[in-house]
């Protein structure tokens, strides 16, 4: 790609960036300063309620409190019979999303050892995923082909154009890949997790993107028992999602690129288009310039037949009292057909003589003859 | 065995092997954090029980304000005395919480809180993640010249063979990208942030540059910090800039691997040529390779004779 394309698409990248921070700022900040506010007048509440507590140790307990949260330990209720963050299933899925890259964050190594192993890990594991990822999709791009190639045998009795055919079948790549992969999970998790449709929509999209926010994260609830191989579903159906996110992504990559091209041919094609109609300007300037040229040459030669018919008529030798110039030793060498003698100047078939235009040429001479044949 | 039950295989035991992955993994993590969750747990009922013995506190009314103040605290709203100033959706913060939106890093630290935002969230991730990764690509494919072949080539005139003349030049791509986004920003991160040392702010770059992103360490986020936006400004520079260096290491390394044979013994994907630069004369030409394997996914197309010095025609030295 050219530079000047790279760096098109970059301030694009910035301007969206830039656009996007402003529709955040508009819808977040006046939600956040609420929150704010409620949560403020909770603690002075709290503190006016109990008057033996003073503001610096609470403030000591609630920093502790956070940063235990922090930590995975949830402080609030009752805390033995609470189940560890990092028992097997959980450290499963932790490991899970540190290799896909999604990272929910809702639990993270806190100690140094922890840290070291978490970074080697996943240098080893995210190359082993990628290579998974690629060879699960491969196999669900084979399978989803053979439907589709059936589907455009049927369409093909129709008689369809194949762009049509092409079109439809990504639309059908696409509809039935968010039926199965974000629609159907999206309805699964609203019923166990109890979150609302959008919620649960928002952490299909949020995960399949590998972006884990992790504000939701599926089985984490500590009110709900859930069943035994719930985790493990979650886990196969985030690998084939990202399968397909990862085509659905390069998909809509590869029509960015079309546009692209497509806005490049439209501008090789205008830019081809100016140059045709620059060469048509100049293409006619050069043929006035020969119709003037041969015009002017056709005078001449009248000029020179009556002048040689009257000094033969009055005896006088032509030769003597004509200079030979260029204009004439090109008229006489061609004339003559002795163009081979001047072989450095002929181009074309016809004699040119050192670029020497109309304007030079004595009014008498020709200095351009073109064509003659 | 035919290609077809041969890939089948490959994949069931990529599978298998990532089981196992992620079980070694497990027992790992659950033996290293497990005691340390445990005493916290212990130090956390301790607190409680101090704080309630020393005050008219019912444990009820505290169990009701702690479960108000960590919801509140989930959202990144803090109830701590000196952080009523700083917001989290000001205008640099919120663009790198796009930022962090659209690389797939993702940390949590601030999550959309309104419907809206969510909603909003969604579309402008669906849209902003292949334009990113876009831009990376074409980015990445301009340096690629200039820092892989140019010198892989300069390797070879210097005398060295073709195929460990691309495992040097790699080795020693990787020792300068480790050195400067990982070695240098983690100091940088450890002096400017108060609470990080060395290993964390390593930690976090790696974290960062892998796009997995826990959220654990967020730079900036510290109550009080100088030049707040500026700083989150250079952190998003610093992410961009790095995930393009991981994304060409990704590329040398598949590039590399091609040509030593490794991705057609594995039946993976050969590491294609997006068709967009045409116009230009194409970094890597097809040559007309004869590989022990006879299956071969992509189509090689034959080197023309008078192509540019390109990665592949390395091997014909």
């Amino acid at each position: 790609m050219r530079w000047k394309t790279v760096s098109a698409i970059f301030f694009l990248v910035v301007l969206y960036l830039i656009i996007g921070a402003t529709v955040f700022k508009a819808l977040e900040q006046p939600h956040e300063s609420s929150q704010k506010l409620a949560i403020l007048t909770e603690k002075l509440e709290f503190l006016a309620m109990h008057a033996c507590v003073n503001s610096s140790e609470l403030e000591d307990l609630v920093k502790q409190v956070v940063s235990a949260v922090r930590a995975g330990v949830n402080p609030s209720g009752n805390l033995s019979n609470q189940t560890s963050l990092w028992d097997l299933s959980s450290s499963f899925f932790f490991a899970g999303t540190v290799i896909t890259t999604i990272g929910f964050g809702n639990i993270s190594p806190h100690t140094e050892g922890g840290r070291i192993f978490c970074i080697i890990y996943a240098l080893l594991g995210i190359p082993l995923f990628g290579f998974l990822l690629a060879g699960v999709g491969d196999q669900l791009g084979t399978i989803f082909g053979k439907g589709i190639a059936k589907v455009e045998k049927m369409i093909v009795k129709w008689k369809v154009s194949q762009t049509k055919i092409r079109v439809i079948s990504t639309l059908l790549f696409i509809l039935f890949g968010c039926l199965i992969f974000v629609a159907l999970p999206a309805v699964i998790f609203k019923h166990i997790e109890g979150w609302s449709t959008l919620e649960s929509i928002y952490f299909v999209v949020i995960t399949l993107t590998t972006i884990g926010f992790g504000d939701f994260v599926a089985g984490e609830k500590e009110t709900l028992e859930y069943l035994d191989y719930y985790k493990p579903v979650v886990w196969f159906w985030i690998l084939v999602g990202l399968a397909y996110f990862a085509a659905v992504l390069s998909m809509i990559g590869d029509w960015f690129r079309v546009i692209s091209k497509k806005t490049k041919e439209e501008v090789g094609e205008f830019r081809a288009h100016a140059a045709e109609w620059t060469a048509n300007v100049s293409a006619e300037f050069k043929e006035t310039r020969r119709r003037l040229s041969v015009d002017i040459y056709d005078k001449f030669q009248r000029a020179a037949s009556i002048k040689r018919k009257l000094s033969s008529e009055l005896g006088i030798n032509a030769s003597i009292n004509q200079e030979m110039t260029p204009g004439k030793r090109t008229l006489s060498a061609n004339l003559c057909e002795d163009r081979e003698t001047y072989p450095t100047l002929t181009r074309n078939g016809s004699l040119y003589l050192n670029g020497l235009s109309p304007d030079y040429a004595d009014r008498r001479e020709i200095a351009i003859i073109e064509n003659l044949k | 065995m035919n290609s077809v039950g041969k890939s089948w295989l490959l994949l069931t035991g990529l599978i298998l092997f990532y089981i196992i992955y992620l079980l070694f993994g497990a027992l790992v993590f659950s033996s290293i954090e497990r005691p340390v969750e445990d005493e916290l747990r212990r130090d956390m009922e301790a607190l409680k029980a101090e704080f309630l013995n020393q005050s008219c506190v019912s444990a009820a009314s505290l169990e009701n304000f702690l479960v108000r103040v960590l919801t509140a605290n989930k959202y990144g709203v803090s109830v701590l005395r000196n952080s009523t100033v700083t917001s989290n959706w000001d205008l640099a913060s919120s663009m790198f919480f796009a930022n962090t939106l659209v690389t797939t890093v993702g940390y949590g630290h601030t999550t959309p809180l309104s419907d809206t935002g969510k909603a909003f969230s969604i579309v402008y991730a669906l849209i902003g993640v292949p334009f990113t990764m876009l831009v990376l690509t074409a980015c990445v494919q301009r340096i690629m010249y200039l820092l892989v072949i140019g010198p892989v080539c300069l390797l070879q005139r210097s005398g060295l063979e073709p195929r460990p003349a691309t495992v040097v030049h790699f080795v020693l791509l990787l020792v300068l990208v480790v050195l400067c986004f990982f070695l240098a920003p983690a100091a940088v991160f450890s002096a400017v942030e108060v609470s990080w040392s060395f290993l964390d702010g390593l930690y976090f770059c790696f974290i960062s540059l892998c796009t997995i992103g826990l959220g654990d360490f967020v730079p900036g986020t510290q109550p009080g910090q100088k030049y707040r936006p500026l700083y989150q400004v250079a952190v998003m520079v610093y992410l961009f800039v790095g995930l393009m260096m991981m994304y060409l290491l990704l590329r040398t390394f598949h590039k590399m691997s091609d040509l030593h044979g490794l991705t057609s013994f594995l039946q993976l994907p050969r590491c294609e040529e997006s068709d967009v630069d045409e116009d230009r004369e194409p970094i890597v030409d097809r040559e007309d390779r004869t590989p022990p394997q006879p299956t071969e996914k992509a189509a090689s197309r034959p080197l023309d004779p008078g192509s540019q010095p390109s990665y592949n025609t390395i091997n014909k030295g």
